[in-house]
């Protein structure tokens, strides 16, 4: 299998760091030019293009790490071309996009896997599994957070609400994801957002309640609000006969300190990071691959991506207008 | 001597101030009486308390102040006694099931010119305290929203009216929230407008009246946000009886308080397991301290009937939003007036 990865920045090398651990042969980076395209490809002995059509021919899937709103465009150039996609999370900015995606893949007949790698980091999912196999009962209160410092890149198109939909889209959907995942599909969303610091660039810490069809309701808080190198991620899950609860800083298997090191070490993009020895995103990769290779179903459909978009949605939107949103079930894209 | 009793050991913290009271130097416990004859009987054995055939018998001892630790409906007629004795009051929470009935005992006790006390022992809470002054140093700069949780093992285990809607007023909303409305409204000193709220009775322990879970978004004054969770989502196994935390979000940083992470961990060779044992400082001891030197300094207590009222109010807004499935304004009558 012959991979392009479109978009050079952070994520990019993450996933072709993870791509090295797969049977995959990275074959192109796509991005603009510059220094870092050059580097990633030197580094994993690919080709770096600046334009996609240049290796459309030369691949089979692409593998897109770009900034959000080039998410759509991306996928249907590929789909086009009759290329599988593996599309960052989320998915688009809109469920309008989302839609458009599916429906491109599907009438092209090539798979959308979209990469919402919490369900591959083992502590969700070993969490899920338990809850699906009946351990706790129903699930019927989750509390998922995740809570971070503003992403500080020089091309910072993260904290440009029209390019990553804000931290709401771009962070919390890793939780309603999840929430969903365990506690099935959601009716309602009421959430409220602040704007904590002085910067110039809107949301960066929200709360929201979620009411699942089942019952269940979900308390997801998602913040930017937190100082480097601060990454803290937490999980509960009460069932009706019993409790998982997971908590980031108390799992710390390897702790460092050295008299030395500034205060505000890190890298520019918060990413949660335990010893393993499987990376999620080698992981989630290799699910993907085998996906593709097998044609068997992946782990999370493009569907999936979909409706934690819209539930980020209908988050941001509650948050904007003071009131409560309702999520109508969506027809399958035909 | 301050001269101190009990009416009614229906909730189980009545064990816990009958020794807060015999620890304070000042003060003398009489003795109790409970309208359950049978609970009675058992409670003062066990705790060597005199125990008194009616709460008549009970107010003839000339009493100074008395705890009432009844059903939270009974909290009314309890107090409107107490109020006729002249006693003051220290009212186990929340303060009423109903806003009319707290408004009644707020106006008896102004009447009869007594302490009408909240037992919110939060307010008292060492960690809570502590970043309370955090706080009001500015060291977060402006607050913009709060994370809380009170999160409990169902309560029916020790006793069942807990989950009687006639004698409790509801479940786990009622029985928890109360704490955490009054913390942020004690420490942001602004009032709640907004109440959003959803239940779940899908956690174990309820019945078809009383819900066992719940998730909270308050909004105050001051445009902070809040969230409660108040869910008895604490199991049986659960090493400790549940907990409370906060995390308070500022301009400038972030403050993460547990008001209870003060445990040590006891790992026994059998069952039934991993136990904690807090060794913060008692904030019910210091509570009921309050409650006797507000007496003996003749001044009103740190907590008053007033924020048992506005706690209450949220819980009974929490009950109308989670039926209608959207937010509740809340218009603030002037209460105050009836102090």
């Amino acid at each position: 299998m012959r991979v392009a990865i479109i978009g050079t920045g952070f994520m990019g090398g993450v996933h072709a760091e993870a791509w090295s651990h797969t049977p995959a042969r990275l074959i192109a980076f796509v991005g603009k030019p510059g220094a870092q395209g050059e580097a990633l490809a030197g580094k994993y002995g690919a080709r770096f293009v600046t334009d996609l059509d240049a290796v459309l021919a030369d691949v089979d899937v692409v593998d897109i790490c770009t900034p959000t709103d080039m998410h759509a465009e991306f996928t249907l150039r590929a789909a086009a071309a009759g290329r599988h996609v593996i599309c960052e999370k989320p998915l688009a900015l809109t469920v309008a996009e989302c839609q458009k995606m599916i429906r491109a893949c599907r009438a092209a007949g090539v798979r959308l896997l979209v990469a919402q790698v919490l369900r591959f980091f083992p502590e969700y999912k070993l969490a899920r599994m338990l809850v699906a196999r009946g351990e706790i009962g129903p699930p019927a209160v989750l509390r998922l957070s995740r809570a971070t410092f503003r992403p500080r890149k020089a091309d910072n198109w993260f904290v440009d609400a029209n390019r990553s939909g804000g931290m709401i889209l771009d962070l919390m959907v890793h939780d309603f994801d999840y929430a969903r995942w365990v506690a099935g599909d959601v009716v309602r969303v009421f959430a409220k957002a602040a704007r904590t610091s002085a910067a110039p660039d809107g949301i960066d810490h929200a709360l929201a309640i979620l009411t699942h069809r089942s019952g269940a309701l979900s308390h997801v808080e998602g913040s930017w609000a937190f100082p480097p190198p601060v990454f803290r991620t937490h999980l509960e899950i009460a069932g009706a006969s019993g409790l998982i609860e997971f908590d980031g800083p108390a799992t710390t298997a390897v702790e460092v300190h050295l008299r030395d090191e500034e205060g505000a070490a890190g890298s520019e993009v918060p990413l949660p990071t335990s010893p393993l020895l499987e990376s999620p995103f080698a992981a989630q990769l290799r699910a993907f691959h085998d996906a593709l290779v097998q044609g068997s179903e992946p782990p999370v459909s493009a569907e999936d991506g979909l409706a934690a978009v819209q539930i980020a949605r209908a988050a941001i939107e509650s948050a904007q207008r003071g009131v409560p949103v309702e999520i109508a079930p969506l027809h399958q894209p035909q | 001597m301050i001269r101190i009793g009990v009416m009614s050991f229906a909730h189980p913290h009545a064990e816990g101030y009958v020794e807060n009271v015999r620890a304070i130097p000042e003060a003398e416990l009489v003795g109790a009486a409970d309208d359950d004859r049978t609970r009675g009987e058992h409670h003062a054995a066990r705790l060597g308390l005199r125990l008194w055939p009616t709460y008549e018998d009970l107010f003839a001892q000339q009493l100074d102040g008395v705890i009432v630790c009844s059903e939270n409906a009974r909290h009314r007629p309890h107090v409107e006694i107490a109020a006729r004795a002249g006693a003051h009051i220290l009212c186990e929470k929340p303060l009423a099931t109903a806003l009319t009935d707290a408004r009644a005992m707020i106006e008896a006790c102004a009447h009869a010119e007594v302490h009408l006390m909240t037992a919110f022992p939060m307010r008292f809470n060492a960690p809570l305290l502590e970043a309370k002054r955090a706080l009001d140093d500015g060291r977060l700069g402006g607050l913009s929203c709060c994370v809380t949780t009170n999160q409990g093992q169902n309560p029916s285990r020790h006793r069942h009216w807990f989950v009687d809607k006639e004698l409790a007023g509801g479940g786990a909303v009622m029985d928890h929230t109360v704490h955490l409305v009054d913390v942020l409204r004690w420490c942001l000193r602004s009032e709640v407008v907004e109440v959003y709220a959803q239940t779940t009775d899908l956690l174990p322990g309820g019945n078809a009246e009383v819900e066992t879970g719940g998730l909270i978004l308050l909004t105050f004054a001051d445009g902070v946000f809040a969230t409660i969770d108040c869910s008895w989502s604490r199991p049986a196994s659960f090493p400790t009886w549940g907990g409370l935390t906060m995390e308070f979000v500022g301009g400038r940083g972030v403050l993460f308080v547990d008001a209870f992470r003060q445990n040590l961990m006891i790992y026994p060779e059998r069952s039934p397991g991993v136990t904690m044992r807090n060794w913060g400082s008692d904030a019910n001891q210091a509570m009921i301290a309050e409650f006797v030197t507000a007496i003996r300094e003749r001044r009103n207590p740190a907590v008053t009937g007033l924020d048992g009222y506005r706690a209450l109010e949220v819980v009974v807004a929490a009950y109308e939003s989670a039926r209608a499935g959207q937010p509740v304004r809340l218009g603030h009558q002037s209460v105050r007036d009836a102090l």
